[in-house]
């Protein structure tokens, strides 16, 4: 269980996390959501240690973390937002280095990275430098990277930017197998129906502090089940309902420009960020 | 085991660029012996000055071989690749991480002063150069790669590296003992200036030469210096805020 409590970080005047409070319990799939500059990537990298928290701590199985804690450190990998590696390596010794930081045996790297390469179809390129890769291309070999030392838990900063939309499909089901073994993953992600289709509960963050935090679904229940956009002079507006009916009702009352849909949590999303935002 | 973790990287970083390394490594130190030394044919203190000059120049090199060796990787690291994030993360101790990268740094350093005995042994000076020269020049490659390493945490730009080696590394390869004794400095200047690690190195590297014994104080000097910076760079692993 990874618990965060009052986790505050300042850049001078600029606070980036507001005293975030949250637990995320073990083998959840758990989303971390906001426009912008909302402070995810800044959570993510305390979490990481690479930032040392202003204020508030976090913990996993109640013991604290902080850049000592090589045993607490050991249950963590992440794959960041930036393509954080060696540019003049090759993917087999980007492998290596990370099985060497986590103290692997030689040849459970070698076995392991030959069984991930060979899933995220980087096999053939194996002695190629990092420099030397395409974007999705990186994006794989940090995943990669990361499962090699089979975490316990995954932290996941925007991990399937720059994919294209099959490749995307493919890291979702590899994130719900690893899921499934019990690997407690904690996602940020601009793709909202990444979060609606993968997370067990979402956060949504705003400025650096909480605004939401719930399943998707009950998110969706509170904003309204059913939407009705309208497009009026000043753009495109939807209306949320929780009675079907309601929604039909008002629907035939809007005329031609309006139709119906189920709410997502984009809608969520949307409707919380653009109501601090304004 | 997180030291050979970083040596493996530094051996991975010196295989693949040996040539550029070993290269760069030979340029400024040559030219200085072939223009100083050879070029412009003079004495000091009654001997050819190419006796007082190699070992300065053996010395100026280890300093410079350690402190790019870790400055210009570890501020790209940092700031550029953010590859620093995944040792942040792993489980190796940092203090191992630092400690290997002393350690590599000053391999580099002592890679580079042995190439300049390479390339000056055809030269008959009568020279000395044993044991405990090379441990001198692993000091000093120690000294220079945790200075290096506190520089690179500082570093708030890519550019800072090369603007640190203008700073720090040529004003010192200029008046640290290398090209002349520092006891022709004005005192005052002359003791500030044999504070200076490189300018003991070079000493107890040249009394070594001439079949002296090194002072003491040398070895005082670069241990306070390797102690001083050494720590400063385990503290801003563990405590520095935003690395």
């Amino acid at each position: 269980m990874i618990e965060i409590k009052n986790l505050t970080k300042r850049f001078g005047d600029f606070t980036a996390v507001d005293h975030l409070s949250l637990t995320i319990n073990t083998g959840e799939f758990f989303g971390l959501l906001g426009p912008n500059g909302a402070g995810k990537t800044t959570t993510i990298s305390m979490m990481s240690t690479v930032l040392l928290p202003s204020e508030g701590e976090i913990r996993i199985d109640g013991q604290l973390l902080d850049r000592k804690a090589s045993s607490q450190k050991r249950k963590l990998s992440v794959i960041t937002q930036e393509y954080s590696m060696r540019q003049d390596m090759t993917i087999d010794e980007v492998m290596e280095y990370q099985g060497r930081l986590y103290h692997l045996p030689q040849k459970t790297i070698a076995e392991k990275s030959d069984e991930l390469l060979e899933f995220v179809g980087l096999k053939e390129y194996h002695r190629r430098t990092v420099r030397h890769l395409s974007g999705g291309m990186k994006r794989k070999v940090m995943i990669c990277r990361a499962l090699l030392i089979e975490p316990e838990i995954l932290l996941l900063d925007e991990p399937t930017a720059g994919m294209d939309a099959l490749s995307r499909r493919q890291m979702w089901n590899l994130l719900r197998q690893v899921n499934g073994r019990d690997m407690t993953i904690i996602l940020t992600t601009h793709y909202i129906e990444e979060a609606q289709a993968l997370c067990d509960r979402v956060a949504l963050i705003n400025r650096g502090s909480l605004q939401k935090l719930d399943t998707p679904l009950n998110l969706i229940d509170e904003l309204g089940a059913y939407a009705v956009d309208e497009t009026t002079e000043d753009g495109l507006k939807s209306r949320f309902f929780s009675d079907r009916d309601e929604a039909i009702s008002y629907l035939s009352q809007a005329g031609a420009m309006a139709s119906f849909r189920a709410t997502t949590l984009e809608d969520v999303f949307v409707e919380c960020a653009g109501r601090k935002i304004s | 085991m997180g030291i050979i973790t970083v040596l493996w990287e530094k051996w991975v970083e010196f295989r693949r660029d040996f040539y550029k390394i070993t290269v760069s490594a030979m340029i400024s130190p040559l030219m200085y012996l072939v223009i100083f030394g050879m070029g412009i044919q003079t004495t000091s203190h009654g001997e050819p000055y190419l006796h007082f000059l190699i070992p300065g120049i053996v010395a100026m090199a280890t300093m410079t071989g350690s402190f790019s060796a870790i400055c210009q990787n570890m501020s790209v690291q940092r700031l550029y690749e953010k590859a620093l994030d995944q040792v942040m993360v792993s489980p190796t101790p940092l203090w191992q991480f630092i400690l290997g990268q002393i350690i590599g740094g000053s391999l580099r350093g002592l890679y580079a002063g042995c190439i300049i005995l390479f390339l000056t042994w055809p030269i008959r000076t009568d020279l000395i150069f044993n044991g405990l020269s090379l441990f001198i020049m692993f000091l000093n490659g120690t000294v220079f790669s945790t200075i290096a390493l506190v520089l690179s945490f500082l570093a708030k730009s890519y550019s800072d590296a090369p603007r640190f080696t203008s700073f720090i590394i040529t004003p010192m390869s200029f008046l640290c003992n290398t090209f002349f004794s520092t006891d022709q400095i004005p005192a005052g200047f002359r003791q500030l200036i044999s504070l200076l690690p490189l300018s003991q190195t070079s000493a107890m590297i040249r009394a070594i030469a001439n079949e002296e014994a090194p002072g003491i104080f040398g070895f005082l000097v670069l241990g306070a210096y390797l102690v001083v910076f050494g720590s400063i760079s385990v503290i801003f692993i563990y405590k520095k805020k935003n690395l």
